[in-house]
């Protein structure tokens, strides 16, 4: 670790893992509740379980966001952050917040939520992923207005690269484009069509930036090839995120009550967006096989190559797959949806988190630069476990779509939802089994901490070998 | 923005064939992904122009592309309508079948593009799995 003052990701990291276990538990719950609808009810019905998956699943990744941004932004910036302590104290206040929300969701019912937390005087509660009560939102915004200033202070007081430019500019999108979530028209189509400019625009805009700079710098340092080669790829795989992306947001405004045209500008444009994605994956293989040097952290050129895969499959290809117009008449809000937001939240934001963590968190542990062998092999089986189920998940998911689609929606007699959900429960079954291997995935995963721990670190091998 | 700039003069020699290879590459990817047929043919007649007189690497990635190519066809149109015929097309398990194969498949062979690509530029040779020949 070149600066004293990384080491405050170290708490963002750890944050981050505790709660992903909790997303995923509650995943596993939700998942059973699909095939035994009375499990664990009233203690912690669907729609909690729900809420709690996608809600810890945002937050976990900002905490990983922000662990990976204080631990890049002084090595880039070549300085000390500007305030250490500004981040310490914006850890715990965001984390309490957290803490205090989930609490929140699944002690009391969501309505007293919004009566105890005075939403009726500012009303934003209510729509999907954006369920966190006023007060938590307001905590928030200053939280990440904190965070971007003292990241904004390190960058400007010390040498700017493009990277760090990159990544603040992703974060500062990510913070404003969340000022939408207090903007809640009475008219149900704008406040559909507004919903989305958060919830599309972070994960298929702003956060696209995020994940392409922190893809960068682990590349940077653990390949060795020239900033300046991987600098290039950067602007050009940034530029056609954002064509793509920002106009792409149109194929969320199918079927809900904006004009004809989006129909154009959604299917085109998101067409489009797996392009983005084909060059990251390119970009990351290649970078990889022009590599100066071997780095003895090899799990992490594992997990920074695996993003990259991962985010053109479940992004790219997955999101293709259901995005044009004409296609997404039938397949809209069905489980092919569904399969898609697993594997791409998995793939582009998960895994990204979990390359960074993997790549910084020896030296926040005080390794000079990776984990022993038995660590590494350890969190490789967490990366093929996680990985692979993951896929299966989704293949379950998609096929459980497609029968769904057919059924319900082709087929010369349509059968109503829940007549359709019956049917295809073998897959949900599926589904659920490839989420405990997932679970056992992340086990090995939390796991690959402790194991080898007291072992020396592994060390360089010999050049010359190629990925 | 200037590029901050670790070894501004170090950039690396372009192997011999290199600009072969990555256009036998591209044309692979672009023959899955935008031009089907179109960029086979202009595959093939680049390969017969060029194979006798290429280079090692060149050489190399245009027999695997080309053998990649062919699997390519026969997985996405011969298997997928062998499947269609022998179950009918009023069938949704057939369909299912059908569209998580043809998903799975023409991802899988645009991964194996990528990765070959990516060797392409790195000036590397590369073996197709299962696809490509022996080298």
């Amino acid at each position: 670790m070149q600066y004293k003052s990384q080491a405050v990701a170290k708490p963002y990291f750890i944050a981050a893992i505790i709660l992903f276990v909790a997303q995923i538990l509650f995943g596993l719950i939700m998942g059973l509740q699909y095939v035994v609808g009375d499990f664990l009810f009233p203690e912690i019905p669907f729609n909690v379980a729900r809420m709690v998956h996608t809600n810890t699943l945002i937050v976990w990744l900002l905490f990983g966001f922000m662990g990976a941004t204080y631990y890049l932004v002084p090595e880039e910036a070549e300085t000390e952050l500007f305030a250490p302590w500004l981040a310490h104290l914006m850890f715990w206040i965001f984390l309490v917040a957290t803490g205090a929300t989930v609490a929140g969701y699944l002690l009391v019912p969501y309505a007293t939520l919004a009566e105890l937390t005075g939403n009726e005087l500012f009303p934003t509660m209510g729509r999907e992923f954006l369920e966190q009560p006023t007060i938590t939102k307001i905590g928030i915004v200053i939280v990440a207005l904190a965070f971007l200033f003292n990241v904004g202070m390190t960058v400007l007081k010390g040498r700017k690269t493009v990277v760090s430019l990159v990544l603040l500019i992703g974060l500062l999108g990510l913070a404003l484009f969340f000022l939408f979530a207090f903007y809640v028209p009475d008219n149900l189509v704008l406040d559909k069509f507004f919903w989305w400019w958060v919830v599309h625009l972070w994960v298929e805009g702003v956060w696209e930036l995020i994940l392409g700079a922190i893809l960068a710098f682990v590349l940077i340092k653990v390949t060795g090839v020239d900033r300046e080669v991987i600098e290039k790829w950067l602007y050009v795989i940034i530029a056609m995120a954002l064509i793509t992306g920002l106009i792409g947001t149109g194929h969320h405004f199918f079927w809900i009550g904006t004009p004809e045209y989006w129909q154009w500008w959604g299917s085109i444009f998101s067409a489009m967006e797996p392009i983005p994605f084909f060059m990251m994956t390119v970009f990351a293989f290649n970078m990889v096989n022009r590599r100066r040097r071997n780095h003895p952290n090899r799990v992490a050129t594992l997990w920074a190559l695996g993003t990259a895969v991962m985010a053109f499959l479940g992004a790219g290809v997955w999101g293709f797959l259901h995005t044009l117009s004409p296609v997404n008449y039938y397949t809209h809000g069905s489980q092919i949806t569904a399969a898609h937001g697993h594997m791409a939240f998995y793939g582009a934001y998960v895994m990204i988190v979990l390359t960074i963590i993997s790549y910084a968190m020896p030296m926040l542990r005080g390794r000079t630069s990776a984990n022993s062998n038995k660590s590494q092999v350890m969190e490789m089986w967490s990366f093929w476990l996680m990985t692979v189920s993951m896929v299966f998940i989704t293949l379950f998911l998609t096929g459980a779509g497609i029968l769904q689609v057919y059924l319900q929606r082709v087929s010369d007699n349509p059968q109503p939802f829940l007549a359709v959900q019956d049917q295809i429960s073998l897959f949900y079954w599926l589904r659920e089994a490839a989420g405990v291997v997932f679970l056992v995935g992340l086990v090995c995963y939390i796991a690959s901490f402790f194991v080898g721990s007291r072992e020396p670190e592994a060390v360089i091998e010999p050049s010359g070998s190629a990925a | 923005m200037p590029h901050s700039v670790d070894n501004p003069d170090d950039w690396e020699p372009v192997a011999p064939g290199q600009g072969l290879a990555v256009t036998a590459e591209a044309l692979y990817l672009i023959n899955l992904l935008l031009l089907p047929v179109i960029a086979f043919i202009t595959l093939l007649i680049l390969y017969f122009r060029t194979i006798t007189n290429a280079p090692t690497l060149a050489a190399c990635h245009l027999r695997q592309t080309l053998s990649a190519s062919l699997w390519a066809g026969f997985l996405l149109l011969a298997v997928n309508l062998i499947i269609v015929l022998t179950g009918g097309y009023q069938s949704a398990n057939v369909w299912m079948l059908v569209i998580i194969y043809f998903t799975c498949c023409h991802a899988t062979l645009v991964l194996l593009g990528v990765v070959g690509l990516a060797k392409a530029m790195a000036g590397q040779c590369y073996r197709f799995p299962l696809v490509g020949r022996d080298l």
